[in-house]
Parts: structure tokens; C-alpha cells; sequence
């Protein structure tokens, strides 16, 4: 989405937030401060964030917004604590003077989806009346709204996202149910709140904030160390390169196109992963070549293939690695025959994506001309379905109107 | 072995004691459920190297003491802690002492500390009135079985492995930080159960599902974290596998400092710090070409500044990982001296390294000495000891070198060639066999 209509959508959702917010305080049978404040920790909690699994940073503001929903029976006091607390939220960030796309085109997402999430409590519990005393029906009603939340949001953000470079919408989708957990621990947390509230008062605090403090733990320790992780996997990878044995870059430009093909294709985010290693590593195993024997003896690419996975697989948990740049040297079909079933597509991606490299840093070739190279080659080294999605990753890319 | 009898016998002695009089806690089921979830918690359950982490297992006891405050409380939580030592990998390793011992200490710690929180909280009714009780109670619990555990584990370690585990007791508030914030959260969560009405049991799995995914997120966690250890040890084993005379070295090192920092009372974070430390110190050796490290002859300037060259670069590449920059920091300055005289890559180095360092650097040379040279055979423990003797004080930190010798001795590992005092011997013994890769 263009940066001028992100810009507009989201002064638009704040103004009909402000308005609409205001009207049903206005109407709502709950004096005003108690849904100031409620609007008030809806704004704050909407600043702090708990990395994710998938690697994104989610607001804790939903937890809030479920802690509302137990705590507030009038339909309109829900709907005007919420809006009013994403119209603050978009204030703090004007006051913030955060000015990035991905800042606005979130809260583009989290609008809708707080509103849907309104909506369906006020919705599914119309019919039921209100009886502060039937725990058992809210809880089932939130949970769903719960759901709608998650749903409306993960469309809102493909939806936001779908034009940005060259994630499909089906890896968006995927990614966002890799962050169940989070979204679970933040909507008890809420519920243990709003359960307890009115029985435990201020108790209800450290019962609601002690686990879910627990879990934050967990997921900034998780997130850390997957940053960790892929940080030495690319160090490690680099070896070869500083020892002089491989061009330099090549791995971490050969990762980075392998990641954007398998994305383009709709890849599992734990297959892109993988993929991302090994792309990485898939030259480790010229770290051999700083052996004089080997180099007097000759090699071959099986050869340097073969070592690379040697060395990956000696870590347990990069078997699957391992066997990806084992297989990377394969071609995809026998000339005339059917596909190879059994090279692993993550292998053909990794060959693909080198040979473009080398085209361009090592034969000085044009995008253009190493994309004619690519297609010369499938009829045996580079599979015609991997080579039509790196000229659609390319071309996101911009590399081919810069030069035409 | 007479030992893990004794605690078998007094935890089936308490067992048998509560179960006899035939008064089970109610609701009977609950209990069920109760000693369901704390099984998973604790087949699943990881070991995770600080004290910040809670066992959830605990949790669950310390809940169940609440929920079943006014039947039972004692009886109820003892049997959930008679079954979680039983995991079904000991039986598959054919591990009979760990479990027996954990099913007598866990027995016998958790009927003290439900003991405790029943004379402290007798037979109340779990209500906004009586909560503060319960969670001065609980919390109280919660202390004594964490005293208890460390006592038992120290215990245990002390008679059977011999090890001295040097704690200092000012560790003991970072400690039982985490075991009163156990037993304030389970007063608060059984608290819920009791008091939200017309809700009961439904609060129960809203109370587990916050465990739940924190125990898997920490499980994830902690397998990322032996992923990311074992990456780095197997990339080091499999890059040093092609040098015969240098193969196993980092692991090795590895060890023997981790042995001192033990010894010096490291713990947790820090050593695992100086493991990888430990682990990175040689990887810099890997960029550079087989036949320099080879060489018999002394390296000539030029050939000297290339694989000096080639270290610095991939030390550099390594300091981009933002965790490990501090351990390649260590690695770095273990070639610098004790009195701060040492040189390292044609800098002279300003000041004592840190400890760490000089913990490597100790280790470093003890393998060094101790194994098989292109030049040389190992020489002896002896000599490696008295030889590192000599040099503590101005190479080698005197304290550094007193602990792994006291650590080695005491333990009764033997390293070296048995009978090789020196550097001659070793040399002319070198002549006679010749290990080429």
C-alpha cells in the first residue's frame, strides 16, 4: 500500500476512533473516569511489546482489551473504552513523532481487529443478556472473539503486506499461526484479570502479571537466542570467506535471494529457515580447500557438496541442513525424464539462487543476462519453476527496470 | 547405593504413613488432574542455566496445597510428588539411582514443606479475608522446600561424586528469590480457584494453559540453545578433525576450564561463558592455511603476520555475534601474561587479563603440554603441573594454577604420557614415531 494512503487510512481510523469513542462514553450507562482509565491502559499496553516466534513484535494491548471485555457489562462503555484507547494509542504515536510505514500500516491492523473483537463480545452476548455472574458463558465468548481477533488481524496485516516485496500471502498466514502462544498467554493473562477482579481486587494484579511475566521471559530468551543463533550460523559460514577459499558474499547474497524465492513459492516458515541455513553454509565445506593435498588431488562440486554436509552435520540439530547442501548439487531431472522426487526442493532452490549470484559477481553477467543463463540450464541443472520465481523476486526487486 | 535405599525407604516410609489412616483429599479427581499436569511438567522439563527460572513443577505442588487447603493439603501433594521421579527415559537407560533418590528427597521435602504451610494456614476457608495467610504460608512452603532441594542435591553430591561445590552462601537470596515468587503466584492461582465463583474448576486450565506455554516456549528455548552450543562444537570438532595433532585440543580446554571456573565457584552464566570462550579460542586457526600450522620450523615474520592476519579476521566475524563478543574478547587476551607482560599479536597488552582469560590460558597450556605434539610426544602430568608452578606469578595467575591442580587430583584423572619429564625426552621420543596426518 502506498505510503500517502497508509498515511490518510490511519488519521481516518484515529478521527472515527476519536468520534465514535466519544459518543458511546457518552451513551454508556459507566461514568466516564473508569473508561478514561480503562482507555488509558488499552493506549499504554498498545506501546509495549513481546517478540513472537515468528520473529515479529506483538502489542500487549490485546491482553488489556480481553481484561476489559470480563470487566465491563454495557455494550457501549466496551465499544467506547476500546476506541478511545486506540484513538490515545494514535496520539502517542503522532507525540512519539513515529513516522515509519510499518509503525502506521500496524496500526491500520490492530484497529480493525480491536473492533472486530468489540464487536463479537458486544454481539454473542446481545442475546444472553448480561449477567455478570455466568464466568463459564463470558470466558466461551471472549475466546471466540478471541479468535475473530486473530483472524481479522492476520487478513488485515496480508492484506497491508501482500504488496510488500514478495511475501505470499499463504507464508504470512503461516507465520502469524507460529505465534499462537503468545496470543494465548496474553489473552489468559487478560482473563485471569478480569475473573479475579472483582473477587481478589488488587490480588488480581500479580495473579494476571506473575505468569504472564513468566512467559515474557520465555519469548524474549527464545527470540534472543534465535537472533544468536542465525548470527554465528553466519559468522561460522563466513570462515571460508575470510580464509581467502570463497568469494566473499557470495553465501549471504545466495541466502538472501533462496529466502525471497522460497517465500515468493509459499514455503513453511521452518522449511525457509532451514533453507536460510543452508543457503548460508552451502559453501562451508570449501573450508576443506585449505588442505595442499586436496587441492593437488582435485575436486569436484559432489566433492565439496559432500564435505560442506559432512562438517553441518556433525551439530545434531542441523541434520536436515546438512542434508539440504548435500543434495545441492543434484540436478533436478534426468534430461527427458520426469522431476526427481527426491531432491529436496530447498536443494534446488540453493542452486538456483548460487548459480544467479555467481552469474552476476563472478561472470560480471547483467540480471538479465543471468536469468537467459538460468533458463539455458533447465533442461537439467536448474528447475524451470524455481527460475519463473526468481524472475518474479528479481523483478520485485527493482533490478530489472534499473537497467532496462 | 546403601544411600538411595535410605531416602527409598523413608519416602515410601512417609508415603505409606499418610496413605494408611485411607482419608483421601476430595475432590478425588482434581487430584487426578493435579498430579497429571505435574508429571508433564516434569517429564518435560528442562534445565536451564540460571536461578531465574521457577520449576513449574513445584507450582503445581504448591497450587494443589491451596486448592486442597481444607482436605487433606499434606496427603494431596505428596502423592503428586511420589510420581514425578518416575520418567520414562531412566527406565529406558536402565537408570535406577537418580529416580530413587529424587522419589525419597522429593517425597520427604515436599510432606516438611506442605507440613509447614498447614500448621500455618490450619484448615481456613480460602477467602479475601484469609489470602494474605496463604500467601505468607505458601511462600513460607515454598522456601523450605527449595532449602531442602539445595540441601539434599549438596548433600548427595558431596557423598556420592566427591565434588565440592563451592557456593557462597550470599547466593542464597538470588536463590530463593525465585522460590517466593513460586509460592506467592501458587497462594494467588489457588486463591482463584477458591474464590471465583460459580467458575471452580473452570479457572483451572485458564491457570495451566500460562504454564503450559511458558514450559514449551522455555523448552524451545533451551533445545535453540544446545542447538546453537552444539553448532559451534561440532563446526570446531569437524574443521580441527583435519589436523591429527590438534584434534579433541578444544574440547579439551573446554573441560579443563570448565573444571576450574567450577572450582573457583563460577556458576550459571558465567560459566557458561567461559565454556564458549573455551570453545572459540582456536577458531581462528581454521582460516588459516594447514601447512603454516604445520610447519615445523620456526614461522617466518611474514608467514607469522598472514596467520596472525587470518586469527584476527575471523575473531572479528565472531564479535559480530552479539553474545559472543565477550567471549571472543576472552579468547583473545588468554595469550596475555599474568603480570601484564605478555605479548599477543605484536601488541603488548596494557594490564591483568580477566580472569577468564587467565583461566583459559591456564587450560590452554595444560593441554597443550599434556598432549601429542608434530614435534614432540605428551609430556607428563607432573611435569605439566610443576612446569605451570613455575611460571604462575608472571605467566600463569598462582590461584588459577592452584585450582586445576587441586580439581585434577581430587577427581584422580591422569593426563600426559605417564613418564615423560621433559622437553628433551619428549622430543627424542618423537623421533622414533612420527605421526603424520
Amino acid at each position: 500500500m502506498a505510503e500517502r494512503k497508509v498515511h490518510h487510512l490511519s488519521l481516518a481510523l484515529f478521527l472515527g476512533c476519536l468520534g465514535f469513542g466519544s459518543w458511546m462514553a457518552a451513551t454508556s450507562r459507566l461514568e466516564l473516569p473508569p473508561i478514561l482509565f480503562g482507555a488509558a491502559v488499552v493506549a499504554i499496553t498498545h506501546l509495549v511489546t513481546v517478540p513472537a516466534p515468528s520473529g515479529e513484535h506483538l502489542y500487549l494491548g490485546i491482553g488489556a482489551a480481553t481484561a476489559v471485555a470480563f470487566l465491563v457489562d454495557d455494550p457501549a462503555a466496551l465499544l467506547g473504552t476500546l476506541s478511545l484507547g486506540m484513538a490515545l494509542t494514535y496520539l502517542i504515536l503522532i507525540a512519539r513523532r513515529t513516522r515509519s510505514m510499518s509503525v502506521r500500516s500496524q496500526y491500520l491492523g490492530e484497529v480493525t481487529a480491536l473492533m472486530a473483537f468489540a464487536s463479537t463480545v458486544v454481539v454473542l452476548r446481545q442475546p444472553s443478556g448480561y449477567s455478570s455472574d455466568q464466568h463459564g458463558l463470558v470466558l466461551a465468548i471472549v475466546a471466540t472473539a478471541g479468535i475473530v481477533w486473530f483472524a481479522v488481524r492476520a487478513m488485515a496485516r496480508s492484506l497491508v503486506g501482500l504488496e510488500r516485496e514478495d511475501l505470499s500471502a499463504r507464508f504470512l498466514w503461516l507465520l502469524a499461526l507460529e505465534d499462537w502462544a503468545v496470543i494465548v498467554s496474553l489473552f489468559t493473562a487478560g482473563a485471569l484479570f478480569g475473573l479475579a477482579w472483582e473477587h481478589m481486587r488488587w490480588w488480581a494484579i500479580p495473579l494476571a502479571l506473575l505468569p504472564y511475566a513468566f512467559s515474557h521471559l520465555a519469548f524474549v530468551r527464545y527470540n534472543n537466542t534465535r537472533v544468536t543463533y542465525g548470527q554465528t550460523i553466519r559468522a561460522l559460514a563466513q570462515i571460508p570467506e575470510v580464509a581467502g577459499l570463497a568469494t566473499p558474499g557470495h553465501s549471504e547474497r545466495t541466502a538472501s535471494v533462496a529466502v525471497s524465492i522460497a517465500r515468493d513459492i509459499g514455503m513453511h516458515p521452518d522449511e525457509v529457515s532451514e533453507l536460510e541455513y543452508a543457503a548460508l553454509m552451502h559453501d562451508i565445506g570449501r573450508i576443506t580447500l585449505n588442505e595442499p593435498a586436496i587441492l593437488r588431488a582435485g575436486y569436484t562440486d559432489e566433492d565439496l557438496a559432500r564435505w560442506g554436509a559432512q562438517i553441518i552435520s556433525e551439530a545434531p540439530f542441523l541434520e536436515k541442513v546438512g542434508e539440504l547442501v548435500r543434495e545441492q548439487h543434484r540436478p533436478y531431472r534426468s534430461i527427458g525424464e520426469e522431476r526427481d522426487e527426491t531432491v529436496p526442493l530447498a536443494s534446488k532452490i540453493i542452486k538456483v539462487a548460487s548459480a544467479y549470484d555467481q552469474a552476476l559477481h563472478d561472470q560480471m553477467l547483467s540480471p538479465v543476462d543471468a536469468l537467459e543463463l538460468l533458463h539455458l540450464g533447465s533442461t537439467y541443472d536448474y528447475d524451470p519453476d524455481i527460475t519463473a520465481s526468481l524472475r518474479r523476486v528479481v523483478g520485485a526487486r527493482g533490478d530489472l527496470e534499473m537497467l532496462s | 547405593m546403601f544411600l538411595a535405599v535410605g531416602f527409598v525407604l523413608a519416602g515410601a516410609g512417609i508415603l505409606v504413613w499418610l496413605l494408611l489412616p485411607g482419608e483421601l483429599p476430595e475432590p478425588l479427581p482434581l487430584l487426578v488432574v493435579f498430579a497429571a499436569v505435574g508429571v508433564y511438567f516434569d517429564w518435560t522439563a528442562v534445565e536451564i542455566n540460571d536461578h531465574l527460572v521457577i520449576s513449574t513443577s513445584l507450582l503445581v505442588q504448591l497450587t494443589a496445597a491451596v486448592v486442597f487447603a481444607d482436605s487433606q493439603p499434606v496427603v494431596a501433594v505428596v502423592i503428586i510428588a511420589a510420581l514425578s521421579p518416575f520418567q520414562p527415559i531412566d527406565f529406558k537407560l536402565r537408570r535406577w539411582f537418580e529416580p530413587a533418590f529424587n522419589f525419597g528427597q522429593l517425597v520427604i521435602s515436599a510432606a516438611a514443606a506442605i507440613s509447614l504451610f498447614a500448621y500455618l494456614a490450619p484448615h481456613a476457608a480460602v477467602d479475601a479475608q484469609n489470602l494474605p495467610r496463604f500467601v505468607l504460608a505458601a511462600t513460607a512452603a515454598s522456601a523450605l522446600q527449595g532449602a531442602l532441594n539445595f540441601t539434599f542435591v549438596q548433600f548427595i553430591f558431596r557423598t556420592v561424586f566427591g565434588a565440592r561445590q563451592v557456593r557462597p552462601w550470599s547466593n542464597m537470596l538470588s536463590i530463593m528469590l525465585p522460590y517466593l515468587g513460586t509460592g506467592l503466584l501458587a497462594a494467588l492461582l489457588g486463591g482463584a480457584y477458591h474464590m471465583i465463583e460459580d467458575l471452580g474448576p473452570l479457572t483451572l486450565p485458564l491457570i495451566f494453559v500460562v504454564f503450559f506455554v511458558s514450559q514449551m516456549t522455555f523448552v524451545s528455548y533451551a533445545r535453540l540453545r544446545e542447538a546453537q552450543d552444539s553448532t559451534l562444537r561440532g563446526f570446531v570438532k569437524a574443521l580441527e578433525a583435519k589436523d591429527l595433532y590438534t584434534r579433541g585440543h578444544t574440547e579439551r580446554v573446554a573441560y579443563f576450564s570448565e573444571l576450574i571456573g567450577t572450582r573457583m565457584g563460577f556458576n550459571g552464566t558465567r560459566l557458561e561463558k567461559l565454556r564458549w570462550a573455551a570453545l572459540i579460542h582456536d577458531v581462528g586457526k581454521l582460516a588459516v592455511p594447514r601447512d603454516l600450522i604445520r610447519k615445523r620450523a620456526r614461522l617466518s615474520g611474514n608467514e607469522y603476520e598472514q596467520m596472525q592476519t587470518h586469527v584476527h579476521l575471523v575473531e572479528d566475524l565472531l564479535a559480530e555475534v552479539d553474545f559472543l563478543q565477550p567471549m571472543v574478547d576472552i579468547a583473545a587476551h588468554h595469550h596475555a601474561h599474568f603480570d601484564g607482560k605478555g605479548y599477543h599479536g605484536g601488541h603488548e597488552h596494557e594490564g591483568t587479563p580477566s580472569l577468564e582469560a587467565r583461566i583459559l590460558a591456564v587450560a590452554d597450556s595444560f593441554d597443550a603440554m599434556t598432549s601429542t605434539r608434530s614435534y614432540r610426544v605428551a609430556l607428563s602430568q607432573d611435569y605439566a603441573f610443576s612446569e605451570l608452578r613455575q611460571h604462575a606469578g608472571t605467566q600463569f595467575d598462582p590461584e588459577v594454577v592452584e585450582a586445576l591442580i587441586e580439581i585434577i587430583e581430587s577427581r584422580g584423572e591422569r593426563y600426559g604420557s605417564p613418564d615423560v619429564d621433559s622437553e628433551e625426552e619428549a622430543r627424542r621420543r618423537a623421533e622414533g614415531v612420527r605421526l603424520d596426518g
